[in-house]
C-alpha cells in the first residue's frame, strides 16, 4: 500500500515537473526582453499626462505635471522621449529631451525657457534625480537590459522574479534588484533595489495597469526611498498610442518651440 | 544644659546604634548610584520646552539638519595637499567606514549615511564638454592616477558650496562631516574612527572635532575626573588634617561625614531620577570642603580643650555648646546661598543648588550626632596625648601659626584704620574689575589647550571656514492681501503680457471671468481659485491658437498666487547674498552657505562656467528654473538644507571659526544691524538656531539667573544674620568678609580676562557659603569671648587663640586640598581648585583682619548691648 502511493506520488511528480518544463518555456532572457517591450515599447509612439507628487520624509508635498511624448525606431530598439513640463507654472516649458540607445549612453538636453538656454546634459550616469523626484531618469526611460546579468530567481502563480546583478557595479548604487514580472502582461509590477550591504533600500511599484488601446498600461506607480523616507506617486492620464508622431518633433528644434501634441 | 549638649546625649549613649543607623541610610542611598543617567548635552541647560530649543529642533527637522562630527584629514607634506591618490582613498574608506557606524545596543544611535558631506557623497555640476553640463559625484570612487586626483581638486575648488566647507581653499584639508542621529553617540563615533585611523600609514593626520564629540567627550572625560579628582582631594584634605591634629582615629571622622554627606546626596540625586549632569558631576567637590568645616571646626575645639577637661564626654559637651549656634547658621546660610540656585532658569543647576544645600543640611545633621557617636566609641586611652602639643610647649613655644596670629591681633587692633582703608581701596579696584569682566564660554575650551579635541579644533578652523554651526533662518511673514489688492495685482500682470497685448480679446474675456469671481468671493486665495477654474474651463473650450495664451495667464495667475514663494524672488536672494558678505566681513564667520549660493553655481554652470554668471538671474521663473536644473542631481535633496519645498523659509547655514558664545553674540548683532539699516525687500522674520547659538542663549539665562539667585540669597542670608545676632549692626557685619571676598574674586577675574563661564558663575553661590561660615564663626565667638572679658582688646586676644586657629586650618586644609584638581585635562576643574582656594583665602583673611579692625572702629555701637546685658 506504501509503496503504491508512493509511485503513485512520484508518477505525478514527474509528470508535473515535465509539465513546467513544457510551461516555462521562456527563458529569463526572453522574460526580460518582453518585460522591457511591455514597459516601454508599447505602442509605436505613445503618450500621456503625467501628474507627480513628491513626498518627503515629513510629509511634504511637491507637485510636477508634465506630458511626455515618446517614438520608438522599433521594439527593443532607440527611441525618443519628449517631456514638456507644465507645472510648477515658474517651469512651465521646460523641456526634456531624450535620445535613447541601446548601444551607446543617450542624448539628453535640456531646455530652459527663462533663460532661453539649451543645454546638453552629459548623460554618462543615468541614476540622477528626475527633477527632484524620487524617480531616477533610468526608471524613466529604462534600464538597458544588457547593463546587468539576469537570474531567474522564482516561477511563481503571478511573477517571474528576475534577479539583476549590474555587469559594472561602480557605476550604480544598488548591488542588486529584483523584479516581479506579471507573467500575463508581462509588465513589471515592482522592483526592490539593494545597497551594497543587500538590505532593500528602494521599491519601485505599480499600482494600477488599465488596458488601453490593447496594450496593458501601467497609469499608477510609485518610488520609496527607504533611505531618506521619502516617495513619489505618478498617475498617468490621457494616454494615448500610435499617433504617429514625426521624428522631426524629437529634435533640438522643436525645444524652443513645442510641438502642438503637448498642449492638449 | 545647653542645646547643643542636650541634643547628643543620644549619640553619647547610643554610639553604635547611630553609626549603624548611618551607615544603613548611606548604603540604601549610595546603592542607588548604580541607576545613573548621564547627560553631557549642555542642550539640557535649558528646560526642553524652552521657545529657542522648540525653534532649534524644528529647525533641524524642516531642514533636514543633523548634529555633526567633523572629520578633517590634512596633510602638509604632499605638494598636492590632501588630493593624492593615497590620502583620498584614505578619505573615501573612512567615510565608507563612517556611514556604517551605529551603536550596537541603541540602533537609534547612528550615522545618518544619507546626509554625510564627503567627497564620495557630495554631487557636483561641472561642465562636460562644450555645451554640455553634468552632475556627477564629486568622488565616485577613491582617484587610481594624480591625474584624477587633482580634477576632484580641482572641480571641489571650482564649487563655493563645497570650497571651505568640504575642501580647504589651500588644498592641504578635506572635512568630511558625519551627521549623527544624537548627540551622545559622537563620542563613540570618534573612537571608532581614531581606531580606524591607527591603521593608516603615510603623512595624513586626521582631527575630530565639532560641538557635539566636545560636549560628548567632556561627558566621558567627566566621569574619569569624578573618580580621580574628588578622591584625590579627599586624601590631600586628610593628610592636611593628620597634619594638623596629628591622630588618625579623630581626623577620620570628617572624612566619614564628607563620605556620608556625598553618597547619599548623590544616591538621592539619582535615586530622584535626575540625570548627572555636567553640574551636577561637581557636587562631590563643592559638598566636600562644607562637609568638612564643621568637622574642623568640632575637631580644632575639642583638640584645644580635651587636655584641660581631660574627658572625651564633657570636653564633646562642651565643643557642642560652643558650636553648636554658629554651625546650625552656617550650616542654613550655606544651604540658602545654593538653594537659591532654584531659581534660575537653568534646570542642571536648579538641581545642583538643591541637592547641595541637601547635602550641606545632611552633613550638619550628620556631624552633629555621629561626630559625639564617633568620639564616644573613641577609647579614652587612645585620646591621651592628643592635642598634647600644644600644651606641652606652652604659651612660651607657641607654633608658627600660633605665633603669627597672635602678631595679627595686634595688628588689627593697632591698624584698624589703614586695614579699613586698605579694604576700601581693594574694593573700589575690584569693582572696576568686574566691570571689565568677560562673559563667555565655549565647550571646546572645556578641554585644556594640548587636548587632541583642542588641538583638532585649532588646526581645523585654520583650514576651513569654520567648524561651529549656526542656522539664521529667516521666514516670509504672512501677509495676506485684500482681494481688491490681488484684484488690481493680477490685472497689471495680465495687461503687460506681450500675449495679452497681441490678443486683446481674448484678455478681456480673462477681464470679465476675473470682475465675476471679485463679486462672489470672500478672500483672495479664494478669489484666486474661482479664477483659475473658470479660466481652465475656458480653456479646455479654447481653440488651439488660443490654448497657450490661456497657459500664459494661468502662468500670470500662478505667479500671483505664488507670490508667498519669496525665496525664488531675485531680489530676495540677492539680499540674503548681501546678508552673507556682511556676516562673512566680521571676523568669526568663516563661510555661510544659503539657497543664493546654489542658485548661482547652477546659472554659472549653466552658461559654460563663465564666471560672468555667477550670479542669480533676473526673473522668477529664470531662478525656479536653475532650482529645477539643481534637483537633476544623485541629491536633490541637499537643496532643502537651505529653503523649504514651498520657497517661504530660507536657512543661511553659518560656519563659525570658534565657539566662543562672545563671537556668536557678535554675528547675532551684526546681523541685527544690517537688517535693520538694509531692510529685506520684502517682510521676513529672522531667528537663530543651532548648537552655537543655543549655548549662547543658556549662558544668557544663566548669568542673569546666577545674579538674581546671588543677590536674593544674600538677602536672606542677611536677615537670618540679623537675626541670628539680633542686631542689624552685627548682621551687616557679618556680611562683609563675603561681599569683600566676591568682589575681589571676580575683579580679578576681570583683570586677569578669564572668562566668566559656568562654573566661575556657579562659584559666587560657594563663596557666600565658605565665606559666611567664617564671619559667623568670629562674630559668634568674638560676642561670646566679650561676655566673659567685658573688653575687646582684652577678646580680641582670645579670638587669635582657637577660634582663628580653626579659621586658618579649614582655610589651609580646604585650599591645599583641592589642589589635585589642578591636575585635571578639563578647565572647568581647575577653575574651580584655583577659585576654591582663593575664596578660601580671602575669605579667611577677609574674617580675621577686616572683621577685627571693623570691630575695633566700631566697638562702641557693637557692645552697646552686650554691656547693658552684662552690667
Amino acid at each position: 500500500m506504501m509503496k503504491k502511493t508512493f509511485s503513485v506520488l512520484s508518477l505525478a511528480t514527474v509528470f508535473l515537473s515535465a509539465a513546467t518544463c513544457v510551461l516555462a518555456a521562456p527563458s529569463v532572457e526572453e522574460i526580460i526582453n518582453k518585460a522591457n517591450n511591455a514597459a516601454y515599447y508599447a505602442g509605436k509612439d505613445g503618450k500621456a499626462l503625467v501628474d507627480m507628487t513628491i513626498t518627503d520624509s515629513q510629509g511634504r508635498t511637491r507637485n510636477r505635471e508634465f506630458v511626455i511624448l515618446r517614438r520608438d525606431d522599433k521594439d527593443g530598439g532607440n527611441q525618443e522621449f519628449y517631456v514638456f513640463f507644465r507645472k510648477p507654472s515658474d517651469v512651465r516649458k521646460t523641456v526634456f529631451l531624450v535620445h535613447k540607445y541601446t548601444d551607446k549612453d543617450d542624448d539628453r538636453w535640456m531646455y530652459l525657457p527663462d533663460l532661453d538656454l539649451v543645454k546638453r546634459i552629459a548623460a554618462s550616469d543615468k541614476r540622477t534625480s528626475f527633477m527632484g523626484s524620487h524617480f531616477f531618469y533610468e526608471d524613466v526611460s529604462g534600464r538597458g537590459i544588457n547593463e546587468d546579468k539576469h537570474e531567474l530567481m522564482e516561477d511563481g502563480d503571478k511573477f517571474y522574479v528576475v534577479k539583476n546583478i549590474p555587469k559594472d557595479p561602480v557605476s550604480v548604487e544598488f548591488s542588486s534588484y529584483r523584479v516581479w514580472i506579471d507573467k500575463k502582461t508581462f509588465l513589471p509590477m515592482k522592483a526592490e533595489y539593494a545597497n551594497k550591504a543587500d538590505k532593500p533600500y528602494r521599491v519601485v511599484e505599480a499600482l494600477a495597469v488599465e488596458d488601453i488601446q490593447g496594450h496593458p498600461t501601467v497609469t499608477k506607480s510609485k518610488v520609496q526611498d527607504f533611505t531618506s523616507g521619502g516617495e513619489t506617486v505618478s498617475e498617468f492620464s490621457n494616454i494615448t498610442y500610435d499617433l504617429g508622431l514625426d521624428e522631426s518633433v524629437f529634435s533640438e528644434r522643436y525645444l524652443r518651440k513645442p510641438p502642438k501634441e503637448v498642449y492638449r | 544644659m545647653k542645646i547643643g549638649s542636650r541634643l547628643i546625649q543620644f549619640s553619647i549613649c547610643h554610639p553604635k546604634f547611630v553609626t549603624t543607623l548611618m551607615v544603613l541610610i548611606t548604603l540604601a542611598l549610595g546603592s542607588l548610584i548604580v541607576k545613573v543617567h548621564v547627560d553631557t548635552d549642555p542642550e539640557n541647560m535649558l528646560p526642553e520646552d524652552e521657545a529657542v530649543r522648540v525653534y532649534h529642533n524644528l529647525v533641524k527637522k524642516e531642514f533636514s539638519l543633523y548634529d555633526v562630527v567633523v572629520l578633517g584629514v590634512v596633510n602638509e607634506k604632499d605638494p598636492d595637499g590632501v588630493f593624492n591618490p593615497t590620502t583620498l582613498g584614505h578619505v573615501q574608506e573612512l567615510s565608507e567606514f563612517a556611514k556604517t557606524l551605529q551603536d550596537p545596543n541603541n540602533p537609534e544611535k547612528r550615522v545618518v549615511a544619507s546626509e554625510m558631506i564627503a567627497p564620495g557623497d557630495v554631487d557636483t555640476i561641472e561642465q562636460a564638454g562644450p555645451g554640455q553640463v553634468r552632475f556627477q559625484w564629486l568622488m565616485a570612487k577613491a582617484p587610481a592616477s594624480r591625474e584624477e586626483a587633482l580634477q576632484i581638486r580641482d572641480s571641489a575648488m571650482g564649487n563655493p558650496l563645497l570650497n571651505g566647507t568640504l575642501v580647504s581653499e589651500d588644498g592641504k584639508a578635506i572635512a568630511i562631516y558625519i551627521p549623527i542621529t544624537t548627540k551622545d553617540f559622537a563620542h563613540q563615533v570618534r573612537n571608532e574612527l581614531l581606531k580606524k585611523i591607527s591603521n593608516f600609514r603615510g603623512d595624513d593626520q586626521f582631527f575630530i572635532t565639532g560641538l557635539p564629540v566636545a560636549e560628548d567627550t567632556f561627558g566621558k572625560e567627566m566621569f574619569v575626573q569624578m573618580a580621580i579628582s574628588a578622591p584625590l582631594a579627599m586624601v590631600a584634605i586628610f593628610l592636611l588634617m593628620l597634619l594638623f591634629f596629628r591622630k588618625l582615629s579623630l581626623i577620620i571622622s570628617p572624612m566619614i561625614v564628607a563620605m556620608v554627606s556625598v553618597i547619599a546626596t548623590m544616591g538621592l540625586l539619582i535615586g530622584t531620577g535626575n540625570t548627572l549632569h555636567i553640574m551636577s558631576s561637581m557636587i562631590p567637590i563643592f559638598l566636600m570642603p562644607i562637609a568638612v568645616v564643621d568637622s574642623i571646626h568640632i575637631l580644632s575645639e575639642f583638640f584645644d580643650k580635651y587636655q584641660t577637661i581631660r574627658d572625651r564626654r564633657r570636653t564633646i559637651e562642651h565643643v557642642l555648646d560652643q558650636l553648636f549656634m554658629p554651625m546650625l547658621y552656617t550650616s542654613l546660610t550655606s544651604a540658602a546661598g545654593f538653594a537659591s540656585l532654584a531659581l534660575t532658569p537653568i534646570p542642571p543647576v536648579q538641581a545642583f543648588g538643591i541637592f547641595v544645600a541637601f547635602g550641606i543640611m545632611l552633613a550638619w545633621l550628620v556631624t552633629i550626632f555621629f561626630t559625639p557617636a564617633y568620639v564616644m566609641l573613641l577609647k579614652e586611652e587612645s585620646l591621651a596625648n592628643f592635642g598634647v602639643v600644644v600644651q606641652k610647649t606652652g604659651p612660651a613655644k607657641k607654633s608658627w601659626l600660633a605665633a603669627f596670629l597672635a602678631r595679627l591681633a595686634r595688628f588689627t587692633y593697632q591698624q584698624a584704620k589703614l586695614i579699613i582703608f586698605i579694604t576700601v581701596a581693594t574694593l573700589l579696584v575690584s569693582l572696576y574689575g568686574i566691570d571689565k569682566i568677560q562673559i563667555n564660554d565655549n565647550p571646546v575650551k572645556w578641554f585644556t589647550k594640548n587636548h587632541p579635541i583642542r588641538v583638532a579644533d585649532k588646526v581645523l578652523n585654520s583650514h576651513f571656514g569654520g567648524t561651529y554651526e549656526a542656522y539664521l533662518v529667516l521666514e516670509a511673514k504672512e501677509e495676506a492681501l485684500s482681494p481688491a489688492r490681488t484684484l488690481a495685482l493680477l490685472k497689471e500682470k495680465l495687461a503687460a503680457l506681450p500675449e495679452a497685448q497681441s490678443r486683446p480679446s481674448l484678455l478681456s474675456q480673462a477681464v470679465q471671468i476675473i470682475d465675476e469671481s471679485s463679486k462672489t468671493a470672500a478672500d483672495s486665495d479664494q478669489l484666486l481659485n474661482e479664477v483659475e477654474n473658470n479660466w481652465l474651463i475656458r480653456q479646455d473650450a479654447s481653440a488651439d491658437e488660443d490654448f497657450e495664451s490661456w497657459s500664459e495667464f494661468l502662468d500670470t495667475l500662478a505667479a500671483v498666487k505664488n507670490s508667498g514663494q519669496i525665496f525664488k524672488n531675485p531680489e530676495m536672494l540677492r539680499y540674503v547674498a548681501r546678508l552673507q558678505e556682511d556676516m562673512n566681513r566680521s571676523q568669526v564667520v568663516g563661510k555661510s552657505n544659503s539657497v543664493t549660493d546654489v542658485v548661482k553655481k547652477v546659472h554659472q554652470e549653466l552658461f559654460a562656467g563663465n564666471a560672468d554668471y555667477y550670479r542669480v538671474p533676473d526673473s522668477v521663473n529664470a531662478v525656479a528654473q536653475c532650482l529645477i536644473s539643481f534637483q537633476n542631481s544623485h541629491k536633490p535633496d541637499f537643496l532643502w538644507h537651505f529653503v523649504t519645498p514651498d520657497y517661504t523659509k530660507a536657512n543661511i547655514w553659518v560656519q563659525l571659526k570658534n565657539g566662543d558664545n562672545q563671537g556668536m553674540e557678535k554675528v547675532v548683532a551684526e546681523v541685527e544691524k544690517f537688517m535693520s539699516a538694509n531692510p529685506p525687500p520684502f517682510a521676513v522674520e529672522h531667528k537663530w538656531a543651532g548648537l552655537t547659538y543655543l549655548n549662547v542663549v543658556w549662558q544668557d539665562k544663566m548669568v542673569t539667573g546666577m545674579l538674581e539667585a546671588f543677590s536674593s540669597s544674600f538677602v536672606v542670608v542677611l536677615v537670618m544674620m540679623v537675626i541670628l545676632f539680633r542686631s542689624l549692626l552685627w548682621g551687616l557685619l557679618a556680611m562683609v568678609p563675603l561681599s569683600v571676598t566676591i568682589a575681589l574674586i571676580y575683579g580679578i577675574i576681570g583683570f586677569i580676562g578669564k572668562d566668566y563661564d559656568m562654573p566661575v558663575a556657579v562659584l559666587s553661590s560657594l563663596t557666600l557659603g565658605l565665606a559666611i561660615d567664617f564671619a559667623i564663626h568670629f562674630l559668634e565667638r568674638t560676642r561670646m569671648v566679650y561676655r566673659k572679658t567685658h573688653s575687646w582688646s582684652a577678646a580680641i586676644k582670645d579670638m587669635f587663640e582657637e577660634p582663628a586657629r580653626a579659621i586658618s586650618k579649614n582655610v589651609i586644609v580646604i585650599a591645599v586640598g583641592f589642589t589635585p584638581l589642578l591636575a585635571a585635562p578639563l578647565v572647568p576643574y581647575k577653575t574651580v581648585g584655583v577659585f576654591l582656594a582663593s575664596i578660601m583665602a580671602a575669605s579667611g583673611l577677609a574674617t580675621m583682619i577686616i572683621l577685627p579692625a571693623l570691630i575695633t572702629l566700631l566697638q562702641k555701637f557693637l557692645f552697646k548691648n552686650e554691656q547693658r546685658q552684662t552690667i
